[in-house]
């Protein structure tokens, strides 16, 4: 054993473009990267309410209508929505329900959980402004 | 410091808890809440084609308010926790408890501003 | 007769001589049947002695061959020629682990995070053989059971890329077995285990990249062990916050 650290061994580190590497983890970098813009719409909405509370209503209202809060917002849900169908995938994976014999598939938690989710979504509507 | 390593990763074990719930939030109530501001109001859909606008989120019932709290605080803390460990692997690692220290003060920061906001507004009568 | 020839090129990294790697191409015949252990074999009997691999049972239940081929970790010996595009195949030492000379690694982190999770049963007090086994049934060995069936061969660690930034990081195979301990109606270790599991480098690094689950030749699926155990950790973790005097188990 003691030749074994003679000469020095080859280490490599992975470099900040490792995901680049492969379609999965490109994939799974994107999916995180979703989580950017979860939060910096959270701040965007907190910061209205802010103009809100220094001002008034319409000052929050107008910022809302802003055409750049506007087209960030649309790219937030886009991302949003990407992270709910990536998160409702990884449901699936992690806690299959078993059927009898066979188990549930990622994909079929997905579209169970899409489907929640527009129901949820109209209950919201319904009970915190229709109603 | 075996106990005491012990003692924080107990706390991260919720903090972990804390972030999967966050997720659920962000993945079942934020999509709508955006719907309504960037979709709805100001392109005049429904349910906003009336007199009604989001601040009658806020105002209009107390649960209009609770909804917009969960919703907001649980995507914030969601997103910071896990953009926070995107960071860490791209390249950041070596700063990963500088990120975290800026990363819980800005969802701290964000929550006790959006407590403040709700809560002044329900004790003064604006929250119906 | 003109014969079919797949090129297949190897790192070479001889430390001896020297500093950096390098790649070396053979061309060896291409039978469709053959898989790039067969290549590497006929490699090193009929064209280069010297060129350096681990394998032993070539038929992927031993864990010895593991390797990048064509940028994936795969074993050598489960790898057919024909599966890859085109006639020459890269095949790279498996990434994230130190080389010691061409594609064979240091495996020293790996096997010390494997007794670290102390993978064997543990009993609170042990039951004599007179007293009979410990019985359990079909749906008890159901919760552990794809878990026990990992080769060791550290294709997952390769994959990962968690582990690839922080060789601190328990990793799939090392959690995958806690976890199958864990699980095992047999077992009462959860207190010397948990600790283990659930310190930072533990479960908690992982973030779900879910390329150790892709990898695996075995369908162990660490993935889904790591998010097990990270929920059995928050989940615990709340209990003795709520209940300090109450016991875990």
């Amino acid at each position: 054993m003691g030749d074994a650290n003679r000469y020095p061994e080859l280490r490599k580190r992975l470099t900040p473009g490792w995901w680049t590497a492969n379609r999965h983890y490109a994939m799974y970098m994107v999916r995180e990267w979703t989580s950017l813009f979860v939060a910096l719409y959270s701040l965007i909405f907190i910061y209205g309410l802010s103009l809100w509370a220094a001002g008034s209503r319409a000052d929050f209202l107008n910022f809302l209508k802003n055409p750049a809060i506007v087209g960030f917002s649309l790219v937030a849900l886009v991302f949003t929505m990407y992270h709910a169908a990536t998160w409702f995938y990884l449901l699936g994976a992690i806690s299959p329900v078993k059927i009898g014999r066979s188990k549930t598939k990622p994909w079929q938690a997905l579209v169970l959980n899409l489907v929640l989710l527009v129901i949820i979504s109209y209950v919201a509507i319904w009970l915190l402004v229709l109603r | 410091m075996r106990a005491e390593t012990h003692k924080v990763a107990r706390l991260h074990a919720i903090l972990w808890g804390i972030f999967s719930l966050g997720g659920m939030i962000a993945a079942f109530l934020l999509p709508v809440l955006i719907y309504l501001t960037a979709i709805a109001y100001p392109f005049s859909l429904w349910p906003f084609n009336g007199a009604k606008d989001p601040s009658f989120l806020v105002t209009g019932h107390l649960l209009g308010a609770l909804f917009v709290f969960v919703t907001i605080a649980g995507s914030l803390y969601h997103g910071i926790f896990r953009f926070q460990s995107v960071l860490t692997e791209v390249g950041l690692l070596k700063y990963r408890r500088a990120l975290e220290a800026v990363g819980y003060f800005i969802i701290f920061v964000g929550i006790i501003i959006l407590a403040y906001y709700l809560g002044t507004w329900y004790v003064n009568g604006t929250i119906r | 007769m003109s014969q079919d020839i797949a090129t297949i090129r190897v790192t070479r990294y001889r430390p001896e001589k020297d500093s950096k790697p390098y790649f070396q191409e053979y061309k060896v015949p291409y039978r469709h049947d053959m898989v790039v252990l067969d290549a590497l074999n006929y490699i090193k009997a009929e064209m280069d002695g010297s060129l350096t691999y681990r394998w032993s049972c070539r038929m992927g239940v031993c864990g010895s061959c593991g390797a990048n081929i064509d940028g994936e970790p795969k074993l050598t010996c489960a790898s057919f020629l024909h599966d890859f595009k085109g006639r020459t195949i890269t095949v790279e030492p498996m990434s994230n682990f130190p080389v010691i000379k061409d594609l064979v690694v240091d495996m020293e982190d790996f096997m010390e995070k494997l007794v670290k999770i102390k993978p064997w049963i543990i009993r609170e007090k042990e039951t004599p053989p007179e007293q009979g086994e410990y019985k359990q049934s079909a749906q008890e060995l159901e919760r552990y059971s794809q878990f026990s069936s990992c080769i060791n061969c550290m294709l997952c660690y390769a994959a990962c890329p968690i582990y690839g930034l922080n060789e601190k990081f328990l990793g799939p195979a090392a959690t995958a077995l806690a976890y199958r301990y864990i699980e095992d109606s047999r077992d009462q270790g959860k207190d010397v285990r948990f600790p283990i599991v659930h310190e930072m480098e533990g479960v908690w690094e992982c973030t779900l990249v879910g390329e150790c689950s892709v990898v695996c030749p075995k369908g162990v699926d660490p993935m889904l062990a790591i998010q097990k155990t990270k929920i059995l950790g928050a989940t615990n973790a709340l209990r003795s916050l709520l209940m300090p005097r109450g016991g875990h188990k």
